[in-house]
């Protein structure tokens, strides 16, 4: 942990006055122009040398610096009639109406003002200061005040009706009829006393309300706003310089025309100009005026425009931090590596450095891996001093003996080493979990299986980061915090997340079927590919049964029971006795009992252990019984395709039912639905049916041994919906709302080759064809509308849900939970006395639940 | 192999704020937009707005819900006979003369307007056109009669086109029967306890409360602010926690309770309820940078200045802006080095 010698303890804001901007100005700025003919920066123009240099070659006349050394230094303008910050208008109209338009005091009487200084605690004493926190209750109190201001007719003081103040955006203000120019506007201000000011909220140590009125402009150095030099050798200057010549401009001839003695209206013209010059300057999206164009038609980025929005200052800099040391690649699977491993492709890792802190325990260690001239070696070495040397053959030997302990060598990625991996959105903490690197051959990141799911990746072309921490404090966080195995369960849900799946589960599931028995080779090989020595207690017959083979991956002494019926699981002593193991029992979910209780009871390494031997066995089994399957699974039997016929018919007939009805007014509606409402209805909950009752017939005709239905029944893959929707029919088609596909071409069908004003199933997105038939042509278009409309559908949840994840989190980041189990925000206010009502770890509930079982 | 057994309970410093924030807005991808799925019900929960927009409605601490609904449980007797119970949803379901009318006749020269009823929707709604009368002639301050076939003849005493009009367009509004706002009331029956209640549409929860054989301390309203209003914070808090649990488990999204809660307490915690956004706990937030960094940058900024006030640099979000370790997490601990340490320890001990 690096040692902070100084923090941050505040930060506090303010408004510069006019002698604040002259004194911290190193040069007065008077020529509205950037570099003479000769290409060289003009004295007093905008790109000045006392505000620094961006030119290398060049050095600053302020403080000797040269490009990159020199911070830049503010300058300003004087301009000849002040402006308006427009920025400030609205602040500027509060002062005004709170207080008296001759007399210059805030329109409260003595009385109202001991009361509010009371009550909100409002005074200006010593150097305490004025709002330490922004209470909520104050603000209501200030607010309530001020909206009662507003009314005031007379000055509680002098007496001095009050004229009718009018602010118009943005930034005119009027007394009566008569406009307010920024002259006067300041001298109203500057006569607002301090104490009032403090009474209104404003700290007029920091800011006083006549600095809202400009009349020196501060200039921000080169280095805010550097030109850059086209490959055609033309200058280009930031869109600040632009608007900073405009304004020059501009008051430069303001000042002519006023030593000539120029008309008023000439000279109202020009000041109005430098108003919206210096309005834009500042925020070129101020509402009610145009925004300043560059010559191409593009507006400006102005200083508003650098800080906002996504792609601002703020968020996109300040909150957003690029870093190094991290790498990003492709990601593909890896069956072979554990959980909490990641594949690293030697091309990275070779890169890629981790850093060796020499110390006087490891200096010979230090020497030796300096000494290397192959893969994992020494690529820099970081003096204490902070000087960064590339380790060269040249200089290796010199190096080595420069090298003592407190050096730091930067030393090539290896085996074991830890990372951390994201991929993105990271839409929540396991979105990056640290791994042990892997260094393998090849270009891709590899990962298993399970760990896809916290990331939600696959591998069609998904690219991940990679990023290794770089203090032995991040490296010891990452692997006892955020370490693979330590997220199996989800935060969100405490229900296992990772999990094996497909051809894992279903191996398993034909492995722990009643009566599955293995010869010895094939027992002992399946054991092997776990590391599991030794062979389980033979059966009578010479053989090993498969529960009995799935038993030696268990705890020795774990008991677990659950389910009833052919349902039930029963694991005692470390054997499975009773039970298959299906999705259900080792997949992810809710149902999964077997890995809280592993975890619960043995820990996390423990569960990490199991799962990485038992993928290993299952994929192995998989192998070995091999699963496969063709069209033929799908194209039907004779009694399928009768059902399909039948079911098909019957839908048909009820549909047609309840047309006629309807037509014949002898419909029934149902509550609060008109009668075409209710037959449309109706109609759907028909079509609706129709399916499941294919899925039942479906179910009754398959055979058992239907590897679809293996998939299904196993939940490794598929379920009978899938299997209908290809070898019977695809069903109802819907449209954005749920309902049947209705609109499109003219009103009342969808496309033209339909009735107008059809009802029936298939004029609404009733597919009868499966998969395996392929659709009819106007089936086809329904389920492209119905395809659309999914699409759609998803864009618009994404943009939807990311926005409010964003307000989630900037609403909740701040609470924590603090040493009492209580749930504070970071100002320590209190909002849950313990967290959740029972202080347990989120991803622990369901062992807490399972604990509780007990 | 025993006492492995892992601690089961949070550790100090867990930014659990953030964890609730992702386990809510994670899932959010999975939601949908509209209202569907529930084909063939047709119930009140089917036209109810669900999913995301019903989330991002609660989350919002919208004033009016697209569908504000009440459940609303009766006192013993009445829960126990359907009759009384159907009577009850008739006292609480709103009936506006248009509801029960067939047209209105207006008499421009005699200054009179006639109601013809509908008998039919009278019947149902089991008024009495003297009922009708009298109401009318209450709400409306106009003179007013059963005529024959039981139609109801209202007495403008003018003979002003405009305000004969304008009576008679006014009358068709009036509330005959009912609350103001509330939509229909149907009554169900719980399977479990075999008690009949009543839903209905709408809100109106502070007048529903007052109706004859209403069990005032068990009617449920899907609106936080009305609970706020009617009930405190404590019962918003409730229908918020609530709410989003059925809007998530609607959808078959297991989020567990504590994060719900979280969310909910936190927009509760103040007295009233803060909305998850600018106008809510983000704005209220102390730190000017916080704020800014979420949005209207420039505008909280510019108040900043204005106004003169101070970061303290306390929060997540001020933090990460300077580079600084954040206060949460393994950043809460702070260290402090003792002073009265030997020096030969002191120096041992590693940074």
């Amino acid at each position: 942990m690096t040692l902070q010698a100084e923090v941050i303890k505040e930060i506090k804001f303010g408004v510069f006055s006019e002698e604040q901007i002259k004194r911290m100005s190193v040069a007065k700025l008077t020529v509205p122009d950037t570099y003479n003919e000769d290409g060289y920066p003009i004295d007093g123009g905008l790109l000045d040398q006392r505000l620094g240099v961006v030119d290398p070659g060049l050095v600053c006349k302020t403080c000797g610096g040269r490009a990159k050394v020199c911070p830049g230094h503010f300058g300003h303008v004087e301009m000849v009639r002040p402006v308006v910050h427009a920025e400030f208008a609205k602040i500027i109209y509060m002062v005004l109406q709170a207080t008296c338009q001759k007399c210059h005091r805030i329109l409260l009487n003595d009385e109202q003002l001991t009361i509010f200084k009371k009550e909100t605690g409002k005074e200006l004493e010593s150097d305490e200061p004025i709002q330490e926190n922004g209470d909520a209750g104050d603000k209501h109190v200030e607010q309530a005040m001020l909206r009662k201001l507003k009314g005031v007719k007379k000055c509680p003081h002098c007496g001095t009706v009050q004229e009718k103040l009018k602010f118009s955006m943005p930034t005119y203000f009027y007394l009566g009829e008569r406009r307010l120019k920024p002259d006067e506007l300041k001298d109203m201000l500057i006569k607002v006393s301090d104490s009032d000011l403090a009474v209104l909220g404003i700290d007029p140590r920091v800011s006083r309300p006549e600095s809202f009125i400009l009349t020196t402009l501060l200039v921000p150095p080169v280095t805010t706003r550097p030109s850059i030099t086209l490959e055609t050798g033309e200058r280009s200057e930031d869109d600040l310089t632009h608007k900073l010549v405009d304004i020059m401009r501009i008051n430069q001839r303001l000042e002519q025309n006023i030593n000539a003695g120029a008309p008023q209206i000439i000279i109202d013209d020009l000041w109005e100009l430098l108003q919206y010059h210096i309005t834009t300057y500042f925020n070129n999206e101020t509402a009610g005026i145009p925004p300043a164009r560059h010559r191409s038609g593009r507006a400006l980025k102005t200083l508003a425009q650098r800080l906002k929005g996504k792609e601002g200052r703020f968020r996109y800099n300040l909150s957003g931090k690029r870093v190094n040391y991290s790498a990003r690649t492709v990601i593909s699977v890896e069956p072979a590596i554990d959980i909490d491993e990641v594949g690293v492709p030697r091309a990275i890792a070779e890169v890629m450095t981790v850093p060796f802190y020499v110390t006087e325990w490891n200096f010979e260690a230090a020497k030796a891996l300096l000494d290397r001239k192959e893969y994992p070696m020494v690529l820099n070495v970081i003096a204490p001093d902070g000087k960064r040397k590339r380790v060269l053959e040249a200089n290796k030997e010199e190096l080595a003996k420069e090298v003592r302990p407190g050096y730091v060598l930067e030393r090539q990625l290896q085996n074991g080493d830890m990372a951390l991996f994201n991929r993105q959105p990271s839409l929540h903490r396991i979105s990056i979990m640290a791994h042990r690197v892997r260094v393998l051959p090849g270009k891709t990141f590899r990962i298993a299986y399970p760990a896809t799911f916290p990331y939600n990746a696959d591998f069609d072309g998904d690219e991940m980061n990679l990023h290794i921490p770089q203090t032995l404090e991040s490296q010891a966080e990452a692997r006892h915090l955020m370490e693979v195995q330590y997220q199996i369960f989800s935060p969100r849900d405490g229900i296992v997340i990772m999990a094996n799946g497909e051809d894992s589960i279903i191996a398993f599931f034909m492995l722990t079927q009643e009566g599955t028995r293995l010869s010895k080779e094939d027992a002992s090989y399946l054991l092997s590919t776990a590391q599991i020595r030794g062979l389980p207690k033979q059966e009578r017959d010479g053989t090993y049964s498969g529960r009995a083979i799935f038993s030696m991956l268990l705890p020795e002494d774990l008991t677990l029971e659950y389910g009833t019926g052919d349902k039930r699981v029963s694991i005692r002593k470390g054997q499975l006795i009773e039970g298959t193991i299906d999705k259900k029992a080792y997949g992810g979910g809710a149902s999964n009992r077997l890995f809280a209780t592993i975890a619960m009871q043995y820990g996390f390494d423990v569960l990490r252990e199991f799962m990485a031997k038992s993928s290993r066995l299952s994929y192995a089994y998989a192998t070995m019984i091999g699963i496969s399957l063709g069209v033929k699974e799908y194209l039907g039997t004779e009694s399928t395709l009768k059902s399909k016929e039948d079911t098909l018919a019957a839908t048909h007939k009820r549909v047609a039912e309840l047309i006629k009805q309807y037509k014949d007014k002898k419909l029934e509606p149902l509550l609060g639905l008109t009668l075409r409402q209710s037959l449309e209805q109706m109609i759907v909950v028909e079509l609706d049916m129709a399916r499941s009752r294919a899925i039942q017939e479906l179910n009754k005709r398959v055979p058992k041994d239907n590897i679809t239905m293996l998939m299904a029944n196993s939940g490794a893959r598929a379920n009978v919906l899938n299997m209908e929707q290809m070898s019977m029919f695809l069903g109802q088609q819907t449209a954005r709302d749920g309902s049947r596909v209705r609109r499109g071409y003219y009103s009342r069908r969808v496309i033209p080759h339909l009735k107008a004003g059809d009802s029936n199933a298939d004029a609404h997105g009733f597919i009868e064809s499966g998969f395996v038939d392929g659709l009819a042509p106007v089936e086809l278009m329904m389920h492209a509308i119905a395809g659309r409309g999914s699409i759609m559908q998803k864009g618009l949840v994404t943009q939807r849900s990311g926005y409010l994840q964003r307000r989630l989190a900037n609403a909740l980041q701040d609470y924590y939970v603090a040493s009492d189990k209580s749930v504070r925000d970071v100002g320590n206010n209190m909002v849950q006395t313990i967290y959740g009502g029972d202080g347990i770890d989120p991803t622990r509930v369901q062992m807490a639940k399972l604990e509780k079982e007990e | 192999m025993q006492n492995k057994r892992i601690n089961l309970e949070v550790q100090p410093g867990e930014p659990v704020g953030m964890v609730a924030a992702q386990s809510l807005g994670e899932p959010g991808t999975q939601m949908v937009l509209g209202t569907f799925h529930f084909a063939g019900i047709a119930s009140y929960a089917a036209i109810a707005t669900s999913g995301l927009p019903r989330i991002i409605e609660l989350l919002d601490a919208k004033k009016a819900p697209s569908s504000p609904l009440m459940r609303i449980m009766l006192k013993e007797s009445y829960a126990k006979s359907f009759p009384k119970a159907e009577e009850t949803a008739k006292r609480i379901s709103e009936i506006r003369l248009k509801d029960i009318m067939r047209r209105i006749v207006e008499n421009f020269a005699k200054g009179r307007i006639l109601v013809l009823l509908n008998q039919q929707s009278m019947q149902i709604a089991e008024l009495t056109p003297g009922q009708v009368s009298a109401k009318l002639a209450k709400q409306l301050g106009v003179e007013a009669r059963v005529g024959e076939h039981g139609n109801v003849i209202l007495h403008t005493h003018t003979k002003n086109l405009k305000e004969v009009r304008t009576i008679a367009v006014k009358a068709a509004k009036t509330l005959i029967n009912g609350i103001e706002g509330v939509g229909r009331a149907t009554v169900s029956q719980d399977e479990k306890t075999g008690e009949f209640y009543i839903d209905a549409m709408g809100n109106g929860v502070d007048a529903v409360l007052e109706v004859e054989g209403v069990d005032p301390a068990r009617v449920y309203t899907n609106d936080a602010f009305a609970a706020y209003r009617v009930f405190g914070v404590e019962a918003a808090r409730n229908v918020l926690v609530s709410e989003v649990a059925k809007t998530l488990r609607d959808q078959d999204i297991t989020v567990s309770d504590r994060h719900i809660t979280l969310v909910a307490d936190a927009m509760t915690a103040s007295g009233s309820i803060k909305s998850i956004g600018r106008h809510g706990l983000v704005g209220s937030k102390e730190s000017v940078f916080a704020k800014a960094a979420f949005e209207e940058t420039v505008k909280h900024l510019i108040n900043a200045a204005a106004f003169g006030q101070s970061d303290y640099m306390r929060g997540v979000t001020e933090n990460i802006l300077i580079g600084k370790q954040i206060p949460l997490g393994t950043g809460v601990v702070k260290l402090t080095i003792k002073n009265t340490h030997e020096p030969t320890r002191g120096k041992k001990e590693k940074d």
